[in-house]
């Protein structure tokens, strides 16, 4: 899969109040900045710096990261589910990479 | 100044250079208590360890290059600002953190992490009152996953 793209799993539906989880795995090599052993040249990093999860575009939580993190990272995070609605992942990377992948849920 | 004056003081000096670099490293402050009082402008040390985070780590890992981490915390979670992960041997010590919300209803994060070689995972919670508490665990590493 291309760079950015991602997965995102949400249960379709939640009892009002239940604390659910957000899980993500995004397609990222997640590299950090180091030298070819041949030629000695310098290999500039490629990873995440950002990802926030948004509610009915209200801001949840906010992950800031750098190449500590797996390449095609994992998350999961938790939401309290009160309003049915859009759950929003947006996240960037250090080379001006900007990508959003939304998901429904309804509340009962 | 006379020779013996000359003599003692060049002594004296000779003695400094040669001890000074043996002396240093004993007041030099690990790589990690930098990052920690760098990025939470607070002395390691201080931060106490407490059993209400729930820190799940492998006691081995295969490959440092996907370490599963689960932190959780019996923490309301409108007392917690964010959460900080570190761990203490990796080039850099900061793998991230996560700033929560009431919205977030729980404080919880899953992820994996790369680790160079075996090390402590430290889960620093970081509290709206301005206070820092942590769950520290050991995972030994038997491939380092770093570069």
């Amino acid at each position: 899969m291309a760079i950015g793209t991602a997965i995102l799993r949400v249960p379709k539906e939640a009892q009002k109040g239940q604390i659910i989880r957000v899980q993500m795995v995004i397609t990222h090599p997640m590299a950090s900045r180091r030298r070819d052993p041949q030629t000695g040249q310098e290999i500039p990093g490629h990873f995440l710096t950002k990802l926030q999860l948004f509610h009915n575009d209200q801001l949840v939580s906010e992950m800031i990261m750098a190449t500590g993190i797996s390449a095609n990272p994992f998350i999961a995070l938790p939401l309290k589910a009160d309003s049915s609605g859009v759950i929003k992942i947006a996240y960037e990377d250090n080379r001006g990479g900007k990508w959003e992948k939304t998901a429904e849920i309804t509340v009962k | 100044m006379d020779r013996r004056k000359f003599l003692l003081l060049s002594a004296v000096a000779v003695a400094g250079l040669t001890f000074a670099p043996a002396i240093k490293p004993a007041f030099a402050a690990s790589k990690l208590e930098e990052e920690v009082k760098k990025r939470l402008g607070v002395e390691l040390n201080a931060i106490k360890e407490i059993a209400e985070i729930k820190l799940t780590v492998p006691t081995i890992a295969e490959s440092g290059a996907n370490v599963p981490i689960t932190v959780e915390a019996d923490i309301p979670v409108d007392k917690v600002e964010r959460l900080w992960i570190f761990v203490d041997k990796n080039p850099t010590p900061w793998v991230t953190d996560v700033k929560y919300t009431p919205q977030n209803g729980q404080v919880f994060l899953s992820t994996r992490i790369k680790m160079g070689e075996t090390s402590n995972v430290r889960a620093i919670l970081q509290l709206k009152d301005g206070t820092f508490v942590m769950a520290t665990k050991e995972v030994k590493v038997t491939a380092g996953g770093c570069g």
